[in-house]
């Protein structure tokens, strides 16, 4: 295939963006960076949104592949290389030169850098290093960086570019490996782990020396990092170490049991995630992936059922740390007699509602067992994973405002993390009631069947089932229809995809986290 | 009852809140009002004069005898746009004053939920107006930006791009208050009035950016996946009013 290098800058940005668009990550969240003279930009821990486009979607980084062209086949792709599409790509400059003049402007808030994979992973990723490496050096970019790690590239590339970057992020793109055989034959689950682990294993070992580098000396867990040729060569080092001694394979049984996570234990089931990478750079040494790491899952291209999405993100969580796992709603752009029909469109009531249940492994100490089983293998479709929980375990309720601990609190319905917070602080001065309860945040409507203040009930309700049930679909009626007509649906829920999108960007790493679930 | 009345620039609150304080005629008997209210019958108006001195003892005492952290949010509680915040901030130092430095847990008092409330709106605002506002490149290469908050949020957004475009210089001009940030390269920022007809001209000036602006529409546009268009949740993560001044809703 002929790329067309020689295109006017406006024709590559509209192709290369529109390749890219299919990618759902879109935060700039996980590291807080001050400005520096003689640079540009800086970084908010909670990150910015600075549009939103037409689908509602968030618009926060410039997200461009470098490449639209293509040595993979993968079936869903709009860039594979059976597609007659133009093909096209960029230069590192014209990549810095936007990325540069768009930010002065106000209108991103950093890259996202992504690719096909042009000639090899090694050449694309040289690329991108080099796209990175002037944009650090040369252009004194100070913003925030998302890069895909490719894979398949030389491990000591990713971990040069490592070092360039915020976030990066490898798409696992479909939760089993039959389904990566059966749709994209160039690539294969251990490729994909491989790089994913080699990462993780980057930034726990800059943790780890941070941390004991930084006893007995203050607790300042920055300053002695080692510089990073150094850094790099033990990261690779043990990086080929664990190689040898597992080929990455992605551990779904290595799951905590369910009984084990009961309700109202301690505190510290849930907490909001935290970053101890707090700086990219100090004194010209410069962070590994200070931002962590993020990955992708196609919902409804291959058959598996929610359950199994569940349980493959809380694995890539407990095995892998990353940072978030982005569900990405299958949208047929490739007519291909492998890939399903979908007469309604993107599943887009399905993506909504492994959000909400991502939401609840990462933030509400919820296990993807006590959400879903074998036997219950599908999220409901009126009621959010939360709620639907909660009728489960109606012998958990009512709860007393007053007297639950932080994690008991977490699981009512109508309660989240701000609101939870807010109810331990404000009690310590008063018993709480009903009208100060709104105050604090607490969505009433949900919640009132739950709680308790003080011993009593918003209103007297038996503690049925059904009744109940039929009580919380009411509330939750009018946004099922509303997903399911494309419509309004995403601004009555704080976890739908574009709540989500701008409220994780936002909030995701600072400790106030609103969350009414 | 006795009603003070005094100006709304932050300054001018702190004035009257000292006052108000200081006439010892009990918290009760006291109200802090802005200009140009209808008067009631059975008060007495007391116009508070701005001086430095009150401003600065009322400052003084909330950041020592309180907290660092109150002073910040009853700082930002007095950049908001309610009309009634001298009054509510000095319920809320009532408060505070009397039970000490944790009040803002008690979002169940009137007085602390009041504050909360307004430094919350306000909160929300200065997020979309770093999200939102726009930059273009008037003639000399000055970055120039207008916003219409209808908090007072121009202090804050200026500290936000000071440090993210120190390099840079540039105007952040608020229609609304007609008055501008202006920062200069490596140098600093300081706000000055914009309303002469000097300044007016100055911002009304052309800029020369089809490149970059025609670039991030392209892009803007490239990026929405059509199969998932959604206007509604568009609109209500980016509520309309705050369009007119974004590059990518201008129509050229
Ligand atoms: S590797 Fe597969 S998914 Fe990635 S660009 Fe190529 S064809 Fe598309």
């Amino acid at each position: 295939m002929l790329i067309q290098e020689e295109m006017d800058i406006q024709e590559k940005l509209r192709i290369l963006s529109d390749a890219a668009k299919y990618d759902v990550s879109c935060s700039s969240s996980g590291v807080a960076r001050k400005g520096k003279k003689g640079t540009i930009g800086n970084t908010l821990a909670a990150g910015i949104c600075h549009s939103f486009a037409a689908d509602g979607r968030c618009i926060s980084l410039l997200k461009i592949l470098f490449t639209n062209q293509c040595i993979h086949d993968c079936r869903y792709c709009i860039n594979r290389r059976s597609n007659d599409v133009v093909r096209t790509r960029f230069t590192p400059e014209e990549v810095c030169t936007l990325t540069i003049e768009f930010y002065r402007r106000n209108y991103i808030e950093g890259l996202f850098l992504s690719s096909g994979i042009l000639h090899s992973p090694d050449y694309t990723m040289e690329q991108i290093y080099e796209t990175l490496y002037r944009l650090r050096n040369e252009y004194h970019f100070n913003g925030y960086v998302h890069v895909k790690a490719i894979p398949g590239a030389d491990p000591g590339l990713v971990e040069r570019v490592g070092f360039l970057t915020d976030r990066m992020s490898v798409n696992l793109e479909l939760p089993t490996a039959e389904g990566l055989r059966r749709l994209a034959p160039g690539k294969t689950r251990e490729k994909i782990l491989m790089p994913m682990r080699q990462i993780q294993r980057g930034i726990a070992a800059q943790n780890l020396r941070a941390l004991s580098d930084s006893k007995g000396s203050g607790g300042n867990v920055r300053r002695h990092l080692q510089d990073s040729s150094q850094t790099g060569r033990n990261f690779q080092n043990q990086w080929w170490d664990h190689q040898r001694q597992s080929a990455g394979t992605l551990d779904i049984r290595n799951r905590p049991s369910a009984g084990k996570r009961e309700i109202g234990m301690a505190d510290t089931i849930a907490h909001p995630g935290r970053n101890v990478w707090t700086s990219f750079q100090s004194q010209n040494r410069r962070f590994f992936v200070p931002a962590g790491q993020s990955t992708q899952i196609i919902v409804g291209a291959t058959p598996e059922s929610d359950y199994h999405m569940i349980r493959v993100a809380e694995a890539l969580y407990q095995n892998y740390d990353l940072k978030r796992v982005f569900y990405s709603a299958f949208v047929r752009v490739n007519d291909d007699s492998l890939l399903p029909e979908l007469p309604g469109g993107p599943p887009l009531l399905r993506e909504h509602r492994l959000y909400q249940a991502d939401w609840l492994l990462r933030f509400y100490g919820f296990g993807a067992e006590e959400l879903l089983s074998e036997e219950k293998p599908n999220f409901n479709i009126l009621l959010d994973p939360k709620c639907d929980w909660a009728l489960r375990h109606l012998e958990w309720f009512p709860v007393e405002v007053n007297r639950a601990d932080y994690g008991t609190l977490l699981r009512v319905p109508g309660l989240g993390v701000k609101s939870a917070r807010r109810i331990l602080a404000a009690r310590k001065s008063a018993a709480l009631d009903f009208p100060d309860l709104k105050k604090l945040g607490v969505v009433l409507k949900r919640a009132m069947y739950f709680l308790t203040c003080s011993g009593k009930m918003m209103v007297p309700v038996r503690m049925d089932e059904n009744f109940i049930t039929s009580q919380l679909i009411g509330v939750e009626h009018g946004k099922v229809w509303d997903i399911e007509n494309h419509d309004s649906y995403r601004q009555l829920s704080l976890f739908d995809d574009c709540q989500v999108t701008a409220l994780v960007s936002r909030e995701d790493t600072v400790s106030a986290l609103t969350g009414t679930l | 009852m006795t009603v003070f009345v005094c100006g709304q620039e932050v300054e001018e609150i702190w004035c009257g809140i000292y006052d108000a304080w200081m006439s010892r005629l009990g918290h009760e008997n006291v109200r802090i009002e802005p200009e140009g209210r209808d008067r009631e019958l059975f008060c007495e108006y007391r116009e508070v004069a701005a001086e430095e001195w009150k401003a600065e003892k009322v400052t003084k005492s909330i950041r020592k005898k309180l907290s660092e952290e109150l002073y910040e949010v009853v700082y930002r509680a007095a950049l908001s746009e309610d009309a009634d915040r001298a009054d509510k901030i000095y319920r809320f130092l009532i408060y505070a004053f009397a039970m000490g430095t944790n009040v803002m847990d008690q979002l169940q008092i009137p007085a602390v939920y009041e504050v909360f409330r307004m430094t919350r709106y306000l909160s929300r605002e200065y997020s979309h107006v770093i999200e939102f506002a726009r930059f273009s490149r008037m003639e000399e290469g000055v970055l120039l930006s207008r916003i219409k908050p209808k908090n007072d949020v121009l202090v804050l957004v200026s500290m936000h791009f000071a440090d993210r475009l120190s390099g840079e210089n540039w105007i952040l001009y608020d229609c609304k208050r007609k008055k501008a940030a202006v920062h200069q390269a490596d140098r600093g920022w300081i706000i000055v009035r914009a309303d002469s007809a000097q300044w007016q001209e100055r911002l009304n000036k052309k800029t020369d950016e089809e490149t970059y602006e025609g670039l991030w529409r392209t892009f803007h546009k490239a990026i929405a996946i059509t199969q998932r268009t959604n206007l509604k949740c568009q609109q209500n993560m980016l509520p309309l009013r705050f369009r007119p001044y974004m590059t990518e809703f201008n129509k050229v």
